[in-house]
């Protein structure tokens, strides 16, 4: 294997060669070939997820971490991501992506996995353009759900237990605009299908909620880390949370993961390559988002990380309790998932969020 | 040459590198606030209609943040200037090695990252964290004092704790330049202790006050962490705001007027109190004898 690899890069270097004429430019494609840039969180890279790939092809898989999905905009849309081969835009953020043309449009026949991916991954439009061209390819999903303390309440807690004047002191929410005048929005009764793209009436409505909630509230969490320690001392007994604090809790406190009825927010990571990706380098990156959707990637990420891939592959060779760590026990559950994404007037919302927190 | 201009001329390097490393952020950013978001196409194009000035100028919201960074500022710059003036004066009437170990241990917490000092207050000021389970094992109270974490107090309490150094600092030096026999003769003069101090002592350590005022000023009403993750739900700071706006919303141009107008108040608001301190007898007296 590695020494078929080695013929097809000499021969992309021969060409490259012949193209540009030039030694320099012989020695980047060589380089390009043999080592990928792969630009992700470090929780769906860890480097033993990897190996396997890098096995196969020869072909390194170099880690990047990112440290926000801002900051892996700004880089792509300044230049000064220019090492990075392989992307990872969510789902939801990815349309601003391909409407600021910084992706590579995919040639799905180069992904043969890409047809054991879920209905719902496959056949979304978040990851097109408006012409129906492919930029983005889903490959690991989760599910953000309510954390709670099950010794604390009676029953499941869904959206209104969050404004429940009764749990006042011990609630808690995300300081994040999108999701929590979202879920002040379904509370309001606003659909889910229509909850990202309220209208100045529901968005009054929904700061209503959310000024009304504010004195219950313990505080706003930042991060994951920061929620995780709230629970862990007992500050917060019921919070809009991602599952984080259920896995690093579990055992040590009694914690609940409730799904909402009215609607999960969902969040789904992306493959993509930087639209000026040369095509010797995209060639490898076609097998790489592949071996994304195949199984060696999906076990390890499923018994290790806990999250599932939008690939289908290994699920039937789950156990039940596997399948229900990573949400794909009942797949009913995808039919009631919301989509965060930030719309346009999206500084109005930031305002009436800051409105509400300065209230 | 003039030896203050050839000591001037050392300076020139750094204060170029500060002028490139300020002047042209502010012009980019003052640019950018001329700009609006064609999200259609998602760039920025030029817009002079000056839209997001008048935002600025006509949203509450806007300079409701902003008043909360200079309030932020202005009572942390005063609780820390009451409590650490004595702090100052006390060490600077230390012997030599006591003054050394003050020295260590007044800059201890700074050692540690803000973000472990966070989680540390946590731990000491929480429903179940130490001050309540001390207070519950003597008796004193029944429920946790919940106002301890995640309220106003909290963010003061910090942002005192976290900007001390930088007041008691100047003054401590300011106080060791005080020539002790100008107190001697004040005293012998007839002043009571109380009036050497405030005839003597305090206008000659205003430099020092005045650069810890500053310094703290600053570092409170910039401070972002400490109010979001102490402050609870009234932590909300413009600079979250503007990091907010830089990012998902992608509408750099309203946050470059934000944080235009954050910093053209703070100059202000800065430039107000230097107005104030140069206005005292003692500080003029001091600045104006520089280093000869």
């Amino acid at each position: 294997m590695r020494a078929g690899m080695t013929r097809r890069e000499l021969l992309a270097v021969m060409a490259a060669a012949g193209a540009a004429g030039t030694v320099a430019r012989t020695s980047s494609a060589w380089a390009a070939v043999s080592e990928l840039v792969w630009a992700t969180w470090d929780s769906n890279g860890h480097p033993e997820y990897v190996v396997d790939f890098e096995k196969q092809t020869g072909t390194k898989i170099k880690l990047s971490y990112l440290s926000s999905e801002d900051a892996q905009f700004a880089a792509l849309k300044t230049g000064s991501a220019a090492d990075w081969d392989m992307i990872n835009p969510s789902l939801n953020g990815s349309w601003r992506y391909i409407k600021a043309g910084l992706l590579k449009e995919l040639d799905l026949s180069k992904i043969p996995n890409a047809s054991l991916m879920y209905d719902v991954f496959k056949t979304t439009k978040k990851a097109q353009n408006e012409a129906g061209k492919t930029f983005a390819i889903p490959y690991l999903w989760g599910l953000n759900p309510i954390i709670y303390r099950t010794d604390k309440f009676d029953k499941e807690p869904d959206y209104n237990t969050l404004f429940d004047a009764k749990y006042s002191g011990q609630l808690a929410m995300r300081d994040y605009a999108l999701e929590s005048i979202a879920i002040a929005g379904l509370v309001a009764g606003v659909p889910r299908d229509k909850v990202f793209t309220m209208d100045a009436k529901e968005l009054g409505e929904a700061k209503k909620l959310l000024v009304a909630q504010k004195p219950h509230l313990r505080t706003y969490w930042q991060t994951i880390g920061d929620l995780t320690n709230l629970f862990a001392t007992g500050e917060v007994t019921c919070a809009f949370s991602w599952r984080v604090p259920y896995d690093e809790l579990k055992g040590k406190l009694p914690v609940g993961m409730a799904k909402p009825k009215a609607g999960v927010m969902g969040w789904c990571d992306c493959f993509a390559m930087p639209a000026n990706l040369p095509a010797e380098k995209a060639e490898i990156a076609y097998k790489f988002v592949n071996y994304l959707l195949g199984p060696e990637y999906s076990t390890q990420v499923a018994r290790v990380g806990h999250y599932a891939t939008t690939s289908s592959v290994i699920r039937n060779k789950l156990t039940k309790e596997e399948q229900a760590t990573i949400f794909i026990d009942d797949m009913d559950v995808m039919k009631n998932f919301m989509w965060p994404v930030a719309p346009d007037n999206y500084s109005d919302w930031l305002k009436i969020w800051n409105e509400v927190k300065a209230s | 040459m003039n030896p203050v201009l050839s000591r001037a001329t050392l300076a020139v390097p750094v204060a170029l590198l500060l002028i490139i490393g300020c002047v042209l952020p502010l012009a980019l950013l003052l640019v950018f606030s001329f700009f609006t978001v064609d999200m259609d196409a998602f760039v920025m194009v030029p817009d002079f209609s000056g839209g997001n000035w008048l935002q600025m100028a006509t949203k509450p919201i806007f300079g409701l943040l902003i008043g909360k960074a200079v309030l932020y500022g202005s009572v942390t710059a005063v609780l820390t200037a009451c409590l650490g003036y004595p702090v100052a004066l006390a060490i600077a009437s230390l012997s030599r090695n006591a003054k050394s170990l003050a020295g260590v241990v007044l800059l201890t917490p700074l050692y540690t990252g803000e973000i472990v000092r966070i989680y540390a207050w946590r731990v000491l000021l929480g429903s179940e964290g130490l001050v309540n389970a001390l207070l519950k094992g003597i008796g004193l109270i029944d429920e946790p004092l919940k106002f301890l974490l995640f309220t106003p107090f909290t963010t003061y309490l910090v942002l005192v704790y976290n900007t001390l150094p930088f007041m008691v600092l100047p003054i401590w030096i300011s106080a060791e330049l005080v020539d002790r026999r100008l107190i001697e003769a004040a005293r012998d003069l007839g002043a009571r202790p109380i009036e050497a101090f405030f005839k003597v002592t305090l206008p000659l350590t205003t430099p020092g006050l005045a650069v810890g005022l500053f310094a703290v000023f600053a570092l409170a009403a910039g401070d972002m962490l400490t109010p979001s993750m102490l402050g609870g739900t009234s932590g909300s700071t413009p600079m979250a705001l503007i990091d907010n706006l830089f990012g998902t919303a992608f509408d750099w141009p309203l946050a470059s007027a934000l944080a235009l107008s954050l910093l053209m108040v703070l100059f202000g608001c800065a430039s107000a109190m230097a107005w104030l301190l140069l206005r005292l007898k003692g500080a003029r007296a001091v600045l104006q004898r520089g280093l000869q």
